[in-house]
């Protein structure tokens, strides 16, 4: 009976549906040959071919379109359009070789390197400003939004803990920022003697690096350099990763035998109460004392602060794994846009390379030499080796002073005690971002 | 005249460097305070140390560590 029903009702749709389209159809396929006419003209099938086979990468690659423009609308040389495409596309193959193969941070190279090569396409124009790249670009990263909800998830992965139990541990993440400084003033001084040309904007953005923190870095160089995002989030995260090939020899080199020995006292319990405090008096003392850091540290606050109120679960757990990995994935991409092969093929990223990697040794090396300066007062003695925790780049920083100090004490635990001025080292990259983008008010 | 940009730079180094170090020392200081205060007028409550489970089943847990050390340090 059911089946009948249906059967029925089938026919009936049908045979409507048929006679719909009877009585329609002549009127609307004169229209539409009318209107054919207009847009399409018939070619011949080889015409056809040929107009295709122009349309492909190859030939892309092989005849660049001298019209074509770059993310921004500017002519490109054809260089870029070409060869530079191709050593942008396997550049980003040894990006995904580095991430895959060597773990080098692959939460973020991975979508970066898959923007940059995605940004690289001819004739797509994914980067462009219609392009999804360049969308996710305008919509989170031009206006600085993704950097600063990573750093909310990164307040909310936060614990202070180590850092109240011991608060003078907080001059070395604060001494380790030199090596932001003085990169500054390594940038400057190639361009006032002539190998590179950066604005003091551009110098830094590139200083930045030496904070050792990627929303930071990112943070920073879309609000003074947007021209050198690429290479400067590239530098950043590359050389976190290699932070415990670039640290140790640095940290060996400036302690003796007996100061990696030291023995820290046993961190005191902090309570509930104290955890909960401290970002609104951190963020307190920003308003006060730097309001153009606000941005970076309320965020990371805010973030904070809901984990040790401990009555917003849900947003907490929200905070530190779906919207920080959601945001991880735009950032990413979005700063893989900036990859193109003219913006990322040009002299000065050697120099950022060069300097990066200068400014995570200087600041490893200026923290350690904190905590040997410390030692000099009275007071409980400070293991030097967690003083190169102090760039940030946490917790990589801060497990590498804890895998030097137990090469020499194998009971010798530094790991929580690094984490203090691991952490007070974001605190002080915040800062000192603040205090670069106030100079250029 | 042209601004000599190295001195610009060590201008920028002082003002930041002087900041963050400024800025840390006061979190310090506040850091100090702020614990003072609240161990002082907020304790937190003494959680009684009290095993709440069974001690067979905590003399268990007291093996197993015991046995993780010894493992580790033989390494």
């Amino acid at each position: 009976m059911k089946f009948f029903v249906i059967k029925l009702l089938t026919l009936m749709l049908l045979s409507f549906g048929a006679l719909h389209a009877s009585a329609s159809a002549p009127a609307s396929s004169e229209a539409l040959s009318a209107h054919q006419e207009e847009t399409y003209k018939t070619k011949p099938f080889s015409e056809m071919v040929g107009g295709f086979l122009k349309s492909t990468g190859i030939n892309a690659f092989m005849n660049p379109d001298p019209n074509e423009l770059n993310a921004h609308g500017e002519k490109m040389s054809d260089f870029y359009k070409s060869w530079g495409r191709l050593i942008m596309i396997l550049l980003t193959f040894f990006l995904f070789w580095l991430a895959i193969k060597k773990g080098f941070e692959p939460l973020l190279l991975l979508p970066i390197a898959f923007g940059g090569l995605l940004a690289n396409i001819p004739v797509a124009n994914i980067a462009g400003a219609h392009g999804f790249l360049g969308v996710i670009y305008s919509m989170g990263l031009s206006n600085e939004m993704f950097p600063i909800i990573i750093f909310m998830g990164v307040g909310a992965m936060t614990d202070f803990g180590p850092l109240l139990s011991n608060p003078k541990t907080a001059l070395l993440g604060g001494a380790a920022q030199f090596g932001i400084f003085g990169t500054l003033v390594g940038a400057v001084a190639l361009t006032q003697l002539g190998f590179a040309d950066f604005t003091l904007q551009q110098a830094s953005a590139i200083s930045i690096i030496g904070g050792a923190d990627g929303p930071t870095s990112i943070f920073i160089a879309t609000k003074l350099a947007p021209e050198l995002l690429g290479a400067i989030a590239v530098a950043s995260y590359s050389y976190m990763a290699m932070v415990p090939l670039i640290q140790p020899p640095i940290m060996k080199a400036l302690t003796t035998e007996a100061e990696r020995k030291i023995k820290m006292t046993t961190l005191r319990h902090v309570s509930r109460l104290e955890k909960l405090v401290f970002p609104v008096m951190v963020l307190t003392l920003a308003i006060l004392v730097l309001p153009e850091s606000t941005p970076l540290i309320g965020a990371f606050m805010f973030g904070n602060f809901l984990k040790e109120s401990g009555v917003v679960e849900r947003l907490n757990d929200t905070l530190q794994n779906s919207l920080i990995n959601t945001v991880t994935i735009f950032l990413g991409l979005g700063v893989g846009s900036k990859l193109a092969a003219d913006q990322f093929l040009v002299p000065d990223t050697m120099f950022i390379m060069a300097l990066g990697v200068i400014a995570f040794s200087v600041g490893t090396a200026s923290g350690v030499i904190m905590a040997k300066i410390m030692n000099m007062f009275p007071g409980h003695k400070v293991n030097p080796l967690i003083g190169s925790a102090g760039v940030s780049a946490v917790p990589m920083a801060a497990r590498v002073s804890n895998k030097v100090g137990m090469e020499y004490d194998r009971s010798n635990m530094l790991l929580m005690h690094a984490m203090g001025p691991n952490v007070a080292g974001v605190i002080g990259s915040a800062v000192a971002a603040g205090v670069l983008i106030s100079l250029f008010q | 005249m042209e601004t000599n940009l190295i001195v610009e730079g060590f201008k920028f180094m002082g003002l930041g460097m002087g900041t963050v170090i400024l800025f840390l020392v006061i979190m310090i200081v506040c850091m100090n305070i702020m614990s003072y205060v609240v161990h002082k007028f907020f304790p937190e409550p003494q959680v009684s140390l009290e095993p709440a489970v069974n001690t067979a089943q905590n003399k268990k847990i007291v093996a197993a560590i015991t046995a993780a050390i010894s493992h580790h340090r033989q390494g």
